[in-house]
């Protein structure tokens, strides 16, 4: 069981005088858990899933985040002693993404030229490389001469990877028929003229497919219609159920929380996690609002 | 023009040229008007920003570039059936008289300086020959410069309701101490009805200086498509160009450039618009790495007759490096309304959301980028008919980027 755990998270826009965005965040998920994180816009959800990605326009001033890994979390893969706390600040992007962390961005990158089937099949090669890298410190050689001029922006590197074309062919059919898409988006440039709708179907294929701990979903209801939040939800259920992974989703409203139930529903503002509970939590915000939160918390403080 | 030419560039040289190829009369005459021409000529105009003027021409110094009497080249042909793809000096006994009228008439020899000093010089090229109805595809011409200068001349006729796809590429042989100078003109006259697609890949080694226009004809209800592909050279001016002369004729002028180191590339597509329902489509997508330099011009003419035009042009350029620098000036010049066009161009970067994306599902940074430069090719890999040709550059760009 892998944990991911935010203490005391201070960040700002990397840039000079950047704006601080987050003052203190403290969050835990677990495998297997599904937390919802709320919060009026402007409060720093966003910017808490981009900062556990890395994504290189946020600057840590203050806190840490942290990845606890155990036994089972990487199948028969024996994880050494020295190798299950990792400190994802130190990390590249592409390492995190290695160690099992996802993000579902909440305006997927649509990308020309590069094929979903050679995205993905590239995206899972890699992480199957760069963890045994991380793990055990293995300096795979096959990837220095990985340059092969078999590659192909259409089909990517025949030859390359643990994972064979055939293989992943067969495994992107199975999680494709999961969330009920088409086939035909596997010879898609990747979310290339694709719907709202189905941009974010494609974001919770890729976490079907590489498998993270921990998803941190970033609005993946925004711009859903009923059909296509139901599909996305059964989606998610279906990563935790049958991956066991740790689901941190950041939304605005209520709706999806009845397809998606949450074990703990946490509440931002101003850059800070203000207040948690469980489920009943999400139902009392619809009713009574952020106002609410706001006056309790300082209220109180 | 002041150029200084090499102390045996003379009526006399230009006579052993012919002489030795066994040319007839009225070549002799083309090649010998064309270098008493060359006083008069200048060389081809470049673009001009403030302050700065891209591309130096005058700099060429042909006094040492140019050997008229040591040109090598060793080209293979690769003809299929029912088609003619023949060098001059094979073609000129059968064909004489279609090449006599047709030699010349898309590309003037005296368009320019350097397309004169070409056709007063040029020892290999090849003459295309698609009969009325034939469909060929795959022809392949492969040429290697083996000399420190070469001037090559290439005349495409295709004849009513025929078509071919067209490879030519270019490379470097024999290692030649010092600059070269790689001269390449092409003329397309497509027929009635006829379909040409004319790919180009242009690798010559780093020391060589490369020259190219490239010119269709374009009849009625014709479609000449040109796919350009410019990975070589020290310095590339590449023109490629289509005259929409006949009604409801069209044509594709596609182009890809990756420079790195000090390359510079100065490629221009150009249509005319001529007739009534005519369409053209200009696509060039290009990289620059290190410190190269491209600077392109894009231009689509539409003329008082050209009723019915539809004409869209967009070049997209890449930076991979802050050392690199580019210029791209798209020209829309209409005086016909009944015009539908389009003109774009953008200089950018990789772009750093999309290269994120990429990397936080576990792609290293920098095969993440290889990845986006490739994808950003596809657009013209997808244009080329020629399987060896979509091969070949992409090997070219993959190989470049690693």
């Amino acid at each position: 069981m892998a944990t991911l755990e935010i203490k005391n998270l201070h960040a700002r826009v990397a840039e000079e005088d950047g704006e601080q965005i987050l003052r203190g965040v403290d969050l835990e998920v677990k495998s297997g858990e599904i937390h919802a994180l709320m919060g009026p816009n402007g409060s720093g959800k966003s910017t808490t899933s981009k900062i556990i990605a890395g994504h290189p326009a946020y600057e840590v001033t203050d806190g840490e985040i942290l990845l606890h890994l155990e036994d089972d979390d990487f199948g028969d893969l024996e994880i050494p002693d020295d190798a299950r706390t990792w400190n994802l600040l130190e990390l590249e992007p592409n390492e995190r993404a290695a160690l099992g962390i996802f993000l579902g961005f909440q305006y997927p990158a649509e990308i020309e030229g590069v094929t979903m089937t050679n995205f993905l099949r590239t995206a899972l090669n890699a992480k199957i490389d760069e963890r045994e890298e991380l793990l055990f410190g293995e300096d795979d050689e096959e990837e220095e001469e990985e340059a092969g001029y078999d590659t192909s922006p259409m089909e990517g590197n025949v030859d390359d990877g643990e994972v064979g074309v055939a293989e992943f062919q067969k495994l992107l059919k199975e999680k494709m028929d999961l969330l009920d898409m088409d086939e035909k988006f596997m010879q898609r440039y990747l979310n290339a003229g694709f719907s709202g709708g189905e941009k974010k179907q494609n974001e919770v294929l890729q976490a079907a497919i590489l498998e993270p701990s921990i998803a941190v979903l970033d609005e993946i209801d925004s711009g859903l219609d009923i059909d296509r939040l139901q599909d996305v939800s059964k989606g998610i259920n279906a990563l935790r159920d049958e991956q066991g992974t740790g689901i941190l989703q950041i939304t605005h409203y209520q709706r999806i929380l009845e397809y998606v139930e949450p074990d703990h529903v946490h509440i931002m503002l101003d850059g800070k996690v203000v207040k948690s509970g469980d489920a009943s939590l999400a139902s009392e915000l619809e009713d009574k609002g952020y106002d609410w939160v706001r006056e309790e918390v300082y209220e109180a403080a | 023009m002041s150029a200084q030419l090499p102390a045996n560039l003379s009526a006399e040289t230009v006579r052993e040229i012919s002489d030795a190829r066994d040319e007839p009369e009225w070549l002799l005459e083309t090649r010998l008007e064309a270098l008493e021409a060359l006083d008069e000529l200048e060389l081809p105009d470049v673009i001009q920003t403030p302050g700065r003027r891209w591309t130096n021409l005058e700099a060429l110094d042909f006094e040492s570039l140019v050997d008229p009497l040591n040109q090598a080249d060793e080209t293979t042909r690769e003809s299929p059936e029912g088609v003619v793809v023949l060098p001059f000096t094979e073609a000129l006994s059968e064909y004489g008289d279609l090449i006599e009228e047709r030699f010349g008439s898309v590309v003037d020899p005296q368009s320019n300086y350097l397309t004169a000093l070409s056709a007063a010089l040029f020892t290999t090229g090849t003459f295309i020959y698609v009969p009325e109805g034939v469909d060929a595809e795959d022809v392949k011409i492969r040429a290697e410069m083996n000399s420190r200068s070469l001037f090559s001349h290439t005349l495409v006729v295709t004849e009513k309701s025929s078509s071919v796809t067209i490879l030519e590429a270019v490379e470097s042989g024999d290692s030649v101490d010092d600059a070269r100078y790689f001269s390449n003109l092409v003329e397309i006259d497509a027929g009635e009805n006829s379909y040409v697609q004319y790919g180009s890949l242009q690798n010559l080694d780093e020391e060589t200086y490369t020259y190219s226009l490239k010119r269709a004809d374009a009849d009625t209800y014709s479609t000449v498509n040109w796919i350009e592909g410019n990975l070589g050279s020290r310095l590339t001016r590449s023109d490629v160009e289509t005259e929409l002369n006949g009604e409801a004729s069209e044509t594709k002028i596609v182009g890809a450039f990756f420079g790195h180191d000090d390359q510079h590339l100065d490629v221009n597509a150009r249509v005319w618009h001529k007739a009534e329902n005519t369409t053209a489509d200009l696509v060039t997508r290009g990289v620059l790495d290190d410190e190269a330099r491209s600077v392109y011009e894009g231009v689509q003419d539409v003329g008082r007759d050209a009723w019915s035009t539809n004409s869209y042009q967009r070049e997209n350029t890449l930076m991979l490096s802050d050392q690199s620098e580019a210029d791209a000036s798209p020209k829309l010049i209409i005086n016909n309304h009944d015009t539908e066009a389009s003109h774009a161009a953008s200089v950018g970067q990789v772009d750093a959301e999309d290269l994120f994306y990429m990397v936080s599902r576990s792609i290293p940074e920098e095969q993440a980028r290889n990845m986006l430069v490739e994808g950003f090719f596809v657009p013209v890999l997808e244009e080329i008919a020629v399987d060896e040709f979509r091969d070949d550059l992409e090997e070219l760009i993959a190989a470049r980027l690693r």
